[in-house]
């Protein structure tokens, strides 16, 4: 099988010749210079660090909604805007048409390995919690459910449009094998929003997209961190198939979920924290997740992005350990 | 005639321009500052933090609430001074150094201020030198660090091992919390608690500063 078969066949819950063996994440600044210091050469060319490790190459566009005119954040999470008035100064930078022009462009030169078959391809696009709050900035963002809920309504609808303008200019030419709505709307106690809130300002913007995607066979999948096993069922509603990255700290079993939703496709969880304290803690945690890995829809990987706590020694021996179970998985 | 009762449930709702002037209506009205803080305001804050402990309310909830609460209490604070009322106790908090992460730090803030405590905020990115200063001039019963990465928890124990350095431990109770954190690494770097939510921090907060003035 190629890499591009297999990661089909994984997400449509088929055998495989073996699991795909890939890093969803790409990789912590601090770890990558951590390991240049150790040995790893410059990160050059396509797909460096997977060539380097020996991990398959999974390929991934993000269109931002945010032109390269747009301004910056002063500092992490502050906001850009406040309200109406900021919003529509604001929207000569939102919502740019040539990033649509350098993804197909990307798609292009990318289209003659994906369809050899050499990587799998996704693409992300901001979801209705995340844009939003990279506009409002985290904090206000959250008051702007009650403060602004006008305005946040005209930003989904927005955003919504702009990825069904960006989604008909590249699916003809980029065939992605999943996509993620970027999100992070739960952290480690679950949900950082109500069910309500969520029906009322997310619901019916996932709703106008996701047909779309369906049309061009793509697997739709949500990225959000922390306990995300509660709103599981809330994504359903959205046509939602699966989630990334599933992160144990906050508690997420990748065995429970699969139990509790069968077809739910899962990509991540395996617990980035205890990597760094050598092989047989990693093998142990490789043998808590192999009974989800065997069990189809699931892309087993970092479940975020590896520590700089992770020795170049260390990350080899888990790619080690990965390509073991990768092959245990689909006898 | 306000009541206590409708600030509470005003509160709850996050309706600040209401509570704002349910206090000032109560306070023309004759109501005691004190019940009015406690037995509406803080009630409010109480019932919310237990409704986000059971998921019944969530961030955004907690966040508008919180500032109805600050609406009622800048109002009642030239009245509690005169008075003389004392907070349940003083907290310093902050996100510990290398970590610009806010948004937990600040429910904490929130729920401890609902419990009755009087909060300095020190902000993000704070090093061990800023905590122990500022818990000292504000005469602070509790240091409260947080932390959302596994590269700043660290961080924490530079924190206790400097007030141990000074001979400041004892002075202190020493709270942490954030994503990464739990119950063994608290213990590991000699942290008094661990909580896992914040309205869990503000009712330990509230028990431990009790228990150390009884």
């Amino acid at each position: 099988m190629t890499n591009r078969e297999r990661f089909i066949a994984v997400l449509n819950g088929e055998k495989p010749d073996r699991l795909p063996v890939v890093e969803w994440a790409s990789w912590w600044d601090q770890t990558v210079n951590k390991w240049m210091e150790q040995g790893m050469p410059q990160p050059e060319g396509d797909d460096p660090i997977q060539r380097f490790y020996g991990l398959d190459p999974l390929r991934q566009i993000w269109i931002s909604p945010r032109a390269g005119s747009c301004p910056q954040p002063k500092g992490h999470g502050a906001a850009l805007m406040t309200d109406e008035a900021d919003y529509e100064a604001l929207k000569p930078h939102l919502y740019p048409e040539e990033s649509i022009q350098q993804a197909v462009n990307i798609a292009k030169a990318w289209q003659e390995g994906h369809e050899r078959g050499d990587y799998a391809q996704w693409l992300t696009i901001e979801g209705f919690f995340w844009f939003p709050r990279t506009l409002f900035g985290i904090e206000d963002h959250l008051y702007s459910f009650y403060d602004y809920p006008e305005l946040l309504h005209q930003i989904n609808e927005d955003v919504a449009q702009y990825h069904l303008k960006c989604l008909e200019a590249l699916l003809p030419v980029f065939r992605p094998e999943f996509m993620t709505f970027a999100e992070d709307m739960s952290y480690n106690l679950g949900p950082m929003l109500s069910k309500e809130c969520y029906d009322e300002f997310m619901l019916p913007y996932y709703k106008k997209v996701i047909p779309l995607l369906k049309e061009y066979g793509v697997k739709v999948l949500i990225d959000t961190d922390g306990n995300v096993e509660p709103l599981i069922p809330w994504f359903k509603e959205a046509g939602i198939e699966g989630v990334l990255p599933l992160e144990r700290q906050a508690g997420v079993d990748v065995n429970r979920i699969r139990e509790n939703h069968p077809d739910w496709i899962m990509v991540g969880g395996y617990n980035k924290l205890i990597m760094h304290k050598g092989e047989e803690a990693m093998r142990e945690e490789f043998e808590r997740i192999l009974p989800a890995m065997k069990s189809g829809r699931y892309v087993p990987s970092v479940d975020h992005q590896t520590p700089p706590d992770v020795t170049m020694e260390n990350y080899k021996i888990y790619v080690k350990l990965l390509k073991e179970y990768a092959q245990k998985a689909a006898e | 005639m306000a009541t206590i009762q409708e600030i509470s449930e005003f509160l709850q709702k996050g309706r600040a321009k209401n509570v704002k002037a349910l206090v000032e209506q109560a306070l023309e009205e004759g109501c005691d500052p004190k019940e009015i803080l406690n037995e509406g305001l803080l009630a409010g804050m109480m019932v919310i933090g237990e409704k986000f402990k059971n998921n019944e309310v969530f961030v955004p909830e907690v966040l508008v609430a919180a500032r109805a609460m600050n609406a009622g209490i800048t109002v009642l604070e030239p009245k509690l001074a005169e008075i003389g009322n004392e907070p349940v106790g003083r907290a310093v908090i902050g996100t510990v150094k290398g970590d610009l992460h806010d948004i937990g730090k600040n429910l904490v803030a929130m729920m401890l201020k609902g419990a009755g405590f009087e909060v300095h905020d020190l902000g993000v990115d704070v090093d061990a030198d800023t905590f122990i200063q500022q818990a000292e001039e504000t005469h602070a019963d509790l240091i409260c660090m947080s932390a959302l990465l596994t590269t700043t928890m660290p961080n924490m124990k530079d924190v206790i091992d400097d007030l141990n350095s000074k001979g400041l431990r004892d002075k202190y109770i020493v709270m942490i919390g954030g994503a990464p954190i739990n119950d063994a690494f608290a213990k590991q770097i000699g942290a008094d608690y661990y909580t896992p939510d914040a309205a869990t921090c503000a009712e330990v907060a509230r028990k431990a500063v009790l228990d150390r003035a009884s």
